[in-house]
This record gives structure tokens, sequence and C-alpha cells, in this order.
């Protein structure tokens, strides 16, 4: 066994219950003992259980009453109903009300025998195949991944169907964390080029001076170090989809060259003279206002209309809280799963916290958030403490929006550690790990100027 | 590298007895304690026969409730020795199971067997001698196991794997596999420097 399995034997009787919690202690099982059901519920509250063997006449809420609850809060857990007086009707009852199996008293033990190990086995089972099919969902990125009920989402579940069929560029718009590209995997996975390649880009993270030779691939010795040749991205993505994720990053360099593509479907290797044909579907997505990056300049129009075919937009969190109950529900389950902890579902009070918070980080936020929850819970449901540090008045966690973009981030590091260290350039690179050569190209990228320029140990160079 | 055993202390008498629960054959007898003292490596009492405390009989069931014989063990023999293996060619149940070959509680004072249901074989015809007495021998040391906190083994065909049938019975091995021996002797050391300390 790869882990101590915990039964629960649930009778009146002292007797039954010493018997069969003894017979269960000697396969090296954890088992707990409870004379009611009411007991039961409440050792369930703090435990987890993999098996209940539950009698059917007890004083209180009895042995169909616990089934139910039990079915109701803790489905995962299977019950097995004993019973001294084993009649049709009963066994029918209780396996309409969701019982696993009906023994009647005594039992053979050969016979209990197998049953233990029947139902560890479907509960061993179970337990591959809801991860087994969380997995191909992720891999296979289809609709079933993105979850919401909300009208808003439901509109955009349709629009996803009418334009995934289509060959035209599409732009998907929102704020950081809501899923774009879960939903430009979506659209992937249901046009007709799902069988081809699904490429990711992310055109912030890569740099400037690399996102032309991983985009269009290289031939040998056209720079130094190109000691062999390679493959571009838009060559991998040859019959399937390429995503430029935060194409508002790109450089206008960079998008006129992805125009001419677009336009010709041909494009060259770096240092190549030979076209080469260029078979894909182009889906973006970005969370900035591309009609003001064309207004300041530094967004080129004609290309703009290129990728904005089709448009999409995910409305961020906020303006689909009834969607947050259940996707804190499935970040339960699957985080419980990933972390093989026994944490189930998520109290009224809790949920309420989730619901009125305002999630400047959307779902990724959300998915942060309870993970975090789930990790650190040492009961099976998820409580309001849990949440506490997101109420307002609470500093843990600031809710005004932190820098969410990668370069934000930097931007934001460098800055404080620059602050922090007077802007003398040698202390603040040691920190940061880099050389000051690094450390200056940073500030003149990033236009970075000391706060109170009094208390600076540097001038800050022209750009 | 030569295999080192841990090994208990040499103890005094009174440790672990062995007490028939009405008429019992002596080779029965003989066999069990020779096992126990061979494994264990400690001295087994052999104490005088009593008869089964009647109460412990389910007249519904014509079979005696082998949890209540523990009770009863544990309530009158757990001054006298620190283990007690009750043995009876009655057959035993439990409130819950049709039958049992033997009970014992994990880490509890006493243990019971019967050896009612061991001559019996594939066909009509009883086992032989030979074989009754490894079946006999397998049960009592699988319910002293118990009574020293060792749990159904699932590896290999040690003496302490659950055995719900004849056939099971057979197929496992009368001795403990490493695992389970150096597990038996920790909670034997334990349970003598308890037992020194009382």
């Amino acid at each position: 066994m790869s882990r101590k399995h915990r039964f629960m034997v649930v009778d009146d009787e002292l007797i039954v219950r010493e018997s069969l919690s003894a017979w269960l202690e000697q396969e090296g099982s954890v088992v707990s003992k409870a004379e009611s059901g009411e007991e039961a519920l409440k050792l369930m509250e703090q435990n987890f259980y993999d098996v209940l063997f539950v009698d059917i006449k007890m004083p209180g809420i009895g042995g169909f009453g616990l089934l139910q609850k039990v079915k109701e809060l803790f489905p995962t857990t299977l019950v097995v109903i004993i019973t001294a007086y084993g009649t049709v009707d009963h066994a029918v009852e209780a396996l309409r009300l969701g019982a696993n199996d009906f023994l009647v008293k005594p039992f053979d033990p050969e016979g209990l025998g197998l049953l233990v190990a029947k139902l560890l086995e479907h509960r061993r089972l179970v337990e591959e195949t809801q991860y087994l099919r969380t997995e191909v969902t992720r891999y296979r990125g289809g609709l079933d991944e993105i979850i919401g009920s909300s009208p808003a989402m439901v509109e955009l579940f349709e629009t996803i169907r009418e334009v995934a069929g289509s060959e035209s560029s599409i732009l998907i718009l929102g704020e950081t964390g809501t899923g774009k590209e879960l939903i430009a995997r979506a659209i992937h996975a249901n046009s007709k080029r799902m069988g081809g390649p699904f490429v990711p880009i992310n055109c912030g993270a890569i740099p400037e001076s690399l996102i032309e030779s991983e985009i269009f691939g290289y031939e040998k010795g056209s720079f130094t170090g190109a000691v062999r040749p390679k493959r571009g991205l838009i060559e991998v993505a040859e019959d399937g989809s390429l995503f430029l994720d935060e194409v508002g990053e790109i450089t206008p360099k960079m998008q006129v060259d992805l125009l001419r593509v677009l336009q010709d479907k041909r494009f060259y290797r770096v240092g190549s003279v030979e076209p080469l044909r260029a078979d894909f579907r182009l889906i973006s997505a970005t969370h900035q206002d591309l009609h003001k990056k064309i207004a300041d300049g530094s967004f080129r129009q004609d290309f703009f209309y290129r990728i904005n075919v089709i448009s999409l937009r995910v409305p961020p969190l906020r303006e689909r809280r009834e969607d947050i109950p259940i996707l804190a529900k499935h970040f339960v389950k699957r985080f419980a799963m990933e972390t093989n902890r026994n944490v189930d579902s998520i109290d009224e009070s809790a949920m309420k916290i989730l619901v009125d918070y305002p999630w400047p980080g959307n779902v990724r936020e959300l998915e942060n958030v309870v993970e975090r929850a789930v990790v650190t819970s040492r009961k099976r449901i998820i409580t309001a403490d849990a949440f506490a540090y997101l109420m307002p008045g609470v500093p843990c966690v600031p809710v005004t929006a932190a820098p969410r973009s990668l370069q934000d981030a930097e931007v934001a590091h460098i800055r404080s550690v620059l602050e922090e260290s007077d802007w003398n350039i040698s202390r603040a690179a040691k920190v940061l790990g880099v050389d000051r050569t690094t450390l200056h190209k940073k500030i003149r990228k990033h236009d970075l100027q000391p706060a109170n320029p009094k208390n600076s140990d540097m001038t800050v160079p022209a750009k | 590298m030569t295999k080192r055993k841990t090994q208990p202390p040499a103890e005094k008498k009174g440790l672990l007895s062995v007490l028939p629960l009405g008429s019992v054959g002596q080779d029965i007898l003989r066999i069990v304690a020779d096992s126990l003292q061979g494994i264990l490596r400690i001295p087994v009492d052999l104490l005088e026969a009593e008869p089964l405390p009647p109460h412990t009989f389910m007249e519904a069931r014509n079979q005696y409730n082998a949890m209540a014989i523990i009770r009863f063990l544990s309530e009158n023999h757990s001054h006298n020795s620190f283990k007690t293996l009750g043995i009876t060619g009655k057959d035993l149940c439990n409130p819950i199971l049709t039958y049992v070959f033997g009970e014992a509680y994990m880490n509890g004072p006493s243990a019971v067997m019967s050896y009612h249901r061991l001559h019996q074989g594939q066909t009509e015809d009883p086992v032989s001698r030979e074989q009754f007495l490894d079946r006999v021998v397998k049960v009592a040391l699988h319910e002293i196991g118990h009574t020293f906190n060792l749990p159904h083994c699932h590896t290999g065909r040690c003496v302490m794997r659950a055995s719900n049938n004849l056939k099971e019975l057979d197929d496992k091995l009368n001795y403990l596999c490493d695992y389970c021996e150096l597990f038996l002797f920790e909670s034997l050391k334990k349970a003598l420097d308890v037992h020194r300390n009382a």
C-alpha cells in the first residue's frame, strides 16, 4: 500500500465498532470510531476518510441520513452500509442514495477482505481517472478548461465556436491574468488546424536582439554563434497556430517583418535568400490599449488591422463575479489533487470574501490565492481565516494593482534596489546580481531617474 | 556483509504464556510453544488448561465469541504474563464475521486461536497431521504478531500476510519476513523495557 488508508466505523453498538475497527487496524489502516451520524460528520470535518462503514439503525440522523450528508459534503468518500437485518428494500434504498456497497452482519471474512480491496482499488482508479482527464483537457486546451457560466463567458464561448473554424487572424483583448492563452488554445483546439502545433510566443519575454532569430530562424553562419541552422517558430507552427502573447510589446521593426509574412505568406530565415512558405493561423493577445499605442506611434496601424481581423474581449473577473465560486471550487479540486492534500471545499463566509475581492490580477490571482489556501489548510473545508488577508484593512497583501508584466516587474524591482542603495550603481548591481554595464543599460532603457536626485550617488547618463 | 539481527536480551519467565482453553492435544500445545519460543527467543510458559468461559458462547451461532474470549484473557491473565495466547478446538467468530481462525487486538495483551477449521482439506478428507500442525503454527504466530503491533504484511509469503481462507493460510510460510522480524524485535525490546520497569 502506498499510504495508510483511513476508515471510520459508525455504529451505536460498541462491540461492532471494536470488532470491525480491530479487523481494519490489522490491515495497517487508520481507523476512527463514531457512535452516531452526528459524531461522524464532526470527525469528517477534521480528517479525510477513504471509506465509511455505517450502520443503518442509529439514533439521531441514522445511517441513511449520514449517507446522504456524506455524499453531499464529501463526495469522494466511499460509504458501505451495514445492517443486522438485511432486506432487499434496505439494500435498494442504500444503493439509490449512493452507497458503494451493502453488507449484512455477520460478514464472511473472505468477502470483507475482497470488498475492502475492491473499494480501495475503485478509489485509486477514480483518482487516477480524474487526474488523467484534467491532464488531457489541459494538454488539448479545449473549451472544457475555460470555466465560467456568466452571460459574458457564455457569449465568449459562442464567439469562440463561431470564429475558430475560420482562418482569420484573431486579437484577444483582456486584462492580465484573464486567461487569454487558454482562449487562444481553445480557438486552436476547435479549429481545422487542431492537428497541427500550437506555438505560443511571449513577445515581452524574448529580448529584442533574439526575437528575429527566434521567430524566423537562421542559417548556419548568419551571425556569430550560428553554428548550425535553426528553424524559427513560424516554421514550427506550420499547419498549426502561432500565438503572439503581449503583442503590444513587439518592436516596430518586427511589426514590419511580421506584416510582410502575413501579407505574402512567405518569409526568410535570417541570413537566407531562399523564401519559405508560411502556413499558420495567427492569434495575438494583449492587455494594452493598442489604439493608444497607434496614436503615440509605437504600434503600426497597418499591422494592427492585419492582426485584428476578429477581436475577442475576455471580461475581467470583477465583471463576472458569479463565476468566482465555480472557479474557486475548480481550483480547490485541482490543487488538492496536485498537492495530495485532503481539502474538499470552501465554506460560505470564505467564499463571500473571494466574491467581494476586486481581483486586480484576475483568474491567475484567484488561482494563486486558492493554491495557497489549499496548501496551508489543516482542515478539509477552507474557512474565512485563510482569506483574511484579502479583506480591506489587512495590509498583508496590497490590494492595489501590482506590476503584472515581466517588464513592469523588472522596472519596479530595479528602481527599488537603486533607491535602497541611494543610486550607488556598484552596490545596486551587486544586489541585483548583474554587472554595472548591464545595470546602466537597464537604467537608460527604462529611463529611470532617482526619486530624490540630491541623495543619489550618480548622475543619470543621457539616453 | 554479515547479516545482523536485532536480538532481545534473555528474560525471565512470565513473558509469554500459552493457555489451553478446554481439551487441547499435547502435540498442538508443544509445537505452538516451541515455535513461539524459537522465533521470539523468549521463554514461553505452558499453562494449565481452563474451560472456555461460558458467557463467550453465542447460542444463536453455535460458536464462541473471540472478542469476548480476548477480553476475558486480558482481565484474568495479564497479571500472570505479558502476552497470553489462548488455544481452543471450538469454532470462533466475532460479532461481525462468520468465523475467524484467530483474533487479537493490535498491541493487546492477549490473543486467541482455534484449530476447529484447520483440519479441512480441499476434498472431504482432512489434511495430514503435519499440514494441520503447520497451519496451527501459522495462526499462532500471526495472532501473537498482532499483539506485538505487527499489521498485515503485503510483501511475499510472510506469516503476517492476511489469510481469510485455508488456501491463503497454506500459501504463506510459517515464519516472519525480514521486515516483520525487525519490527517484532523492536516492539519486543520496548515491551521488555516496560515489563522490567513495571
